[in-house]
């Protein structure tokens, strides 16, 4: 598995010494950042390249003067905040910058990801200038350019021979769920209404489940609370992430000021920690894939002092009845059913359950998490005040460090101290996910869940386990859409070996152009069992490049107009502002024009606005209800894209209701104090706003039963004998993804030349590793799950009695990577960055058996020997940077 | 402008004269990761090729007017003298200008820094505002680490031994640093690496 296009770029950035201002009449557009779940507003805007704007206010569009230098204060574009496009074919000035909004952004703040996002933009004479322009063709084993109308022409009489004959169990989806309402609502109407598949899965798992599972069971909406929520708390008690890496904005303008005291549960140290350390709060360096025994222990030494939140748990923790409630004498068997019957537990029951658990007990907490027993005191102690008079006003937030090691048993035992701890409804006291992608998902239809052969017992239905599909052999045609399927799934590099049998390693390959040939050969792919591999992409990436058949080049972030909403649920609408490269087009726009050709109807959209006011009434009852914005704008005669124009940075906070030609924004969910004023019309009257979302309305406590992950973790610790150590992984402030854009960013690839792993002094000093040396990484045990979907008795999932039954397969994993050798990290453990493309991949490293009880992935459980293989040249190392971040 | 400032003339050629030798040899230090040698040829090319033309190569070919001279449109300033510096005791400074915007540390590292100068190539000078949102970075050299910050603002930190470079950042640009050169124990300022937060141009009102 070698990367796409690029691999080790060294670049040294060029720092520039001015950058052009605007003239008065540039046109500026709103949009907000295309990275990560703050979603901060900003502003495009461009002008004919040959003028510019002068440094007073009368002569820019910034209308201010200049020198700016007064600090907080916006509008000064840095260097990287300027770029060259075309627009209407011709060159043009571009900046992007931050806005100066009242909302998420304040006074103009930025990430180091934001702030050079004019960087993404496509410029033929920048870095961007790889991007795809026209479909390309697999043809004798080398991509070539092809026109769109055979590219969809194949794709459409390919994938309906596929369907028609295989069903749709052979036809496959592989797709991002963020990049905009527009182009998720029309992938889904393609798979799950009109194909109907359950042969689908989102870019970050394997499955299309929930991502924070237990917190949904418990009745919790993970993206309810609001950013002013963060800022009043008290305190916040955060589990596997570190905000200001990786949401700064969240952290910098909304932790900062309100400045709680922050109870931070983090492998591995990072600068959001070394703040919470000095301003009152405290690090609990957890062992990898523990947390569920310390939120246990926590809640077992919080109830046996009585500090819980008894009002609070009174009020609102379900009785046994209340826990039936909706479920009747139905089957029970969507996935919360049937789990929260097994497990869900009134607070009588489950105070009796966590006194007498073993793993809730101190002493097992201690040496199972390494945190010292005062330590997991003092954070008790924090987050409830120690039975002191007034309680503090605390906050729960979680992130993929919890519920991508752990999935179902971290979140329900995180739910569990956070609903014991008074959290879950009120003004900084709330439950929720931090977030990393921003949320543009809106669906066309229900997963259809009932057709997937998964069953976790009799009737517990799951969402289908994608990659074991795929590895099972049953897919024959895959359409992957705007992700890099390969580096983003655990066992990554078994996934590949998969494909590439199936694709370029099939006898079946096209050898000339001719649209009948190209069809008939990739027919007969299908018929012989193997797979037809179309991509959607904005790069060449390995899938595209390596494997795919078919590579349709996609239009993307300020290339036509989008909307989405960020990690408070603002809605706002992402404007075009200037010309996509070539002939690339939206992904809505591909699907229609394949779609049709299906013999599909309902995609006869002309612009993207069309697609959005079909989609609107898809989120109606659910937190990014917008329905009411579409339908305000009928009734007034005007266009949802204008009013969101003229919104620009503010947008709306969803859910929206209607009333009295009022649009009527929803700050917090779960919030009994929210008045809503009827179901009527438009407005919904949604479960979540004013209560919980489960049909009592109420919280969920859960019982945590270790045994359904200790086999798994016994088998796939690191083992000292072999030397091994942790390889977990995660985002890290500058990059963004799969870096497909930061790759193209001189000024981040001279910070990150390459995928690192940080690596204690110890274990480095061991190894005679030193910074800069490049290390490989073999991890011998890599387990794969193929088959095993049915199994009759819960304990059939167990990962012993899988393997006894010959569904897990052993196989071998390599990465490599350069080392930053760093007391971030504890001796056993380090950390690379998570999805870095071809062989830096640390998905290669982890085991692709999901956690059986939701089936989410375990990226963060990866483990290899290392060895130094040796070392990045001098030039390189002489100019980045080895300084503690910290 | 004081006294012992003269402008530099905007002409390539000037760079390969003898008289500005040690301007050309400042410029080589930067470009060559402190290595005087093996580069000679470089001396030959046009200011915007000197910084680094590997890079270029490697971006895709970026070309832009605006890598630019680093050093010919500027002042040049004496800016202190080596034997007055002690280690990790910043010096206020101003360069390009004499505006608040444009105050500077002059630094004695202790260790060697690309486009350090000195016998030991440890002396080097930064803007003192942070690039993310102005944050006064003045107070916050970290002698230990030899990093600027954290930015009180939004805890950016810059590595003063790499041009700046971001450690750990909110910040899209280096920390603008000042071009120095020695001409015996008297420490001239020549340029400006990156922009000043705050301008669109270093040389505004200068």
């Amino acid at each position: 598995m070698s990367n796409a296009g690029r691999n080790v770029t060294y670049s040294q950035d060029l720092p520039k010494d001015r950058v052009p201002l605007p003239p008065s009449d540039a046109e500026i557009v709103s949009t907000a950042c295309d990275y990560c779940i703050v979603g901060c507003a900003y502003r495009a805007i461009t002008w004919p390249v040959g003028k510019e704007g002068g440094p007073k206010a009368n002569e820019n569009a910034f209308k201010v003067d200049y020198p700016r230098t007064e600090s907080l204060v916006g509008s000064w574009p840095s260097p990287n905040q300027h770029t060259v496009v075309l627009k209407n074919g011709e060159p043009h000035n571009c900046l992007v910058v931050p806005a100066i909004s009242e909302r998420v952004n304040k006074s103009g703040n930025h990430s180091v990801r934001g702030g050079g996002i004019a960087q993404k933009c496509y410029s033929p004479w920048r870095a961007t200038s790889d991007r795809l322009q026209q479909p390309l063709l697999r043809v004798r084993g080398v991509l070539q350019p092809i026109g769109w109308e055979d590219a969809t022409t194949i794709t459409a009489e390919v994938g309906r021979y596929v369907f028609d004959k295989y069903g749709e169990m052979a036809y496959g989806v592989k797709a991002y769920s963020y990049q905009f309402y527009e182009n998720t609502y029309a992938i889904t109407k393609l798979a799950l209404q009109s194909i109907e598949t359950p042969v689908y899965a989102h870019h970050d798992k394997p499955s299309a489940q929930d991502d924070a599972s237990g917190l949904e069971d418990m009745g919790i909406d993970t993206f309810g609370p609001s950013y002013d929520d963060w800022s009043a708390s008290d305190v916040i008690f955060i589990s596997g992430t570190d905000p200001y890496e990786t949401k700064t904005i969240l952290f910098t303008e909304h932790i900062m000021e309100g400045a709680p005291k922050l109870v931070m549960v983090l492998p591995r140290k990072s600068p959001g920690v070394t703040w919470a350390e000095e301003n009152d709060g405290i690090w609990l360096q957890v062992t990898i894939g523990t947390d569920a025994i310390l939120h246990n222990a926590m809640c077992r030494y919080i109830i046996e002092q009585g500090w819980q939140d008894q009002d609070h748990i009174d009020h609102w923790a379900a009785s046994d009845e209340e826990l039936d409630w909706g479920m009747g004498r139905g089957t029970r068997n969507t996935p919360w059913q049937w789990r929260s019957t097994r497990w869900g537990a009134s607070f009588k029951k489950w105070k009796k359950w966590v006194l007498k658990e073993k793993y809730a007990e101190m002493d097992v907490a201690v040496k199972m998490t390494g945190i010292p027993r005062e330590k997991i005191i003092e954070a008790c102690k924090i987050l409830t005040g120690a039975g002191k008079k007034r309680r503090p006003k605390t906050s729960f937030m979680l992130e993929k460090g919890n519920y991508w090691s752990n999935n179902y048993l971290n979140t329900i035992s995180f739910g569990n101290l956070a609903i014991i701890c008074g959290a879950g409804t009120r003004d900084g006291q709330v439950i929720g996910r931090a977030g990393g992608h921003q949320r543009g998902g809106v669906s066309a239809a229900s997963y259809p869940r009932s057709k997937t052969p998964e069953r976790f017992g009799k009737i517990g239905r799951k969402a289908l386990n994608v990659d074991n599909w795929v590895r099972s052999g049953h897919v024959r045609f895959m359409w992957v859409i705007g992700t890099n399927w390969i580096e983003a799934m655990q066992g990554s590099q078994d996934l590949a070996d998969y494909i590439k049998e199936h694709t370029t390693g099939s006898k079946h390959q096209v050898e000339r152009f001719d649209v009948e040939h190209v069809i008939q050969r990739l027919k007969a792919r299908a018929d012989a069992g193997d797979m037809v591999l179309i991509n959607n992409e904005i790069y060449l990436r390995t899938i595209g490049n390596q494997f795919a058949d078919l590579v349709m080049p996609a239009a993307t972030w300020g290339e036509e107009n989008f909307t989405r909403a960020q990690g408070e649920r603002i809605l706002r609408i992402y404007s075009k502002f200037y010309d996509p490269p070539g002939d690339a087009k939206p992904d809505w726009k591909i699907i229609s024009m394949v779609a049709k050709k299906m013999g599909f109807d309902g995609y006869d959209w002309k612009t993207s606005e069309d697609v959005f006011k079909e989609l609107a009434r898809f989120t109606r009852n659910s937190r990014q209800d917008l329905a009411p914005l579409v339908k305000y704008a009928a009734i007034n005669g005007k266009q949802p894209y204008d009013i969101l124009r003229k919104r620009a940075a503010t947008g709306y906070q969803l859910p929206l209701r209607l009333h009295n030609n009022k649009l009527i924004e929803t700050k917090r969910l779960h919030n009994p104090h929210v008045h809503i004023d009827s179901g009527q019309g438009i407005t919904t009257k949604s479960k979540r706003s004013g209560s919980f979302t489960k049909p009592s309305g109420k919280l969920y406590l859960h019982k945590v039963d270790w045994n359904l992950f200790g086999d798994f973790y016994d088998r796939i610790k690191p083992k000292k004998d072999k030397g091994e150590l942790w390889v977990t992984c995660g985002r890290i402030n500058a990059l963004w993804q799969s870096v497909f854009d930061d790759m193209r960013k001189p000024y981040i690839m001279q910070r990150h030349p390459m995928n690192f792993i940080e690596i204690s002094p110890k274990d480095a000093a061991e190894r005679g590793i030193e910074n800069g040396d490049i290390v490989s990484l073999e991890n011998d045990e890599v387990y794969v799950q193929v088959g095993g979907f049915y199994r009759a008795r819960h304990k059939d999932f167990l990962f012993t009695n899988l393997e006894k039954d010959g569904y897990i397969k052993k196989t071998q994993g390599s990465a490599s990577a350069m080392a930053y050798v760093t007391s971030v990290v504890p001796p056993g453990t380090t950390f690379m960055y998570f999805c870095w493309p071809g062989g830096g991949a640390s998905n290669s490293l982890s085991s692709a058996v999901a956690d059986p009880l939701t089936n989410a992935p375990r990226y963060k459980l990866g483990k290899a020997a290392i060895k130094k293989i040796g070392t990045i040249p001098d030039y390189m190392k002489k100019r980045m940077t080895f300084k503690e971040k910290v | 402008m004081s006294e012992n400032t003269k402008k530099q003339e905007a002409d390539a050629t000037q760079e390969t004269s003898p008289q500005e030798a040690g301007c050309i040899s400042r410029r080589k230090l930067l470009m060559n990761g402190g290595k005087v040698g093996g580069l000679a040829a470089m001396s030959m090319l046009l200011p915007s090729q000197i910084f680094s033309g590997k890079a270029e190569a490697n971006q895709g070919g970026m070309v832009s007017a605006a890598v630019t001279a680093r050093t010919v449109r500027y002042p040049r300033t004496k800016v202190g003298s080596l034997s007055a510096l002690k280690k990790d005791r910043p010096v206020t400074i101003q360069y390009p200008g004499e505006a608040d915007g444009q105050k500077a540390l002059l630094i004695k590292l202790g260790e060697p820094a690309l486009g350090g100068i000195g016998p030991n190539q440890d002396v080097v000078a930064f803007n003192a505002f942070c690039t993310h949102q102005g944050g006064p970075l003045e107070d916050q050299y970290d002698a230990e680490k030899k990093i600027m910050g954290p930015c009180e603002f939004h805890l950016s930190t810059f590595d003063l031994t790499r041009h700046g470079m971001m450690v750990s950042a909110s910040a899209v640009q280096n920390l603008p640093q000042i071009v120095l050169e020695l001409e015996g124990n008297d420490i001239y300022a020549v340029g400006v690496l990156g922009l000043i937060y705050g301008y669109p141009d270093n040389m505004m009102g200068v």
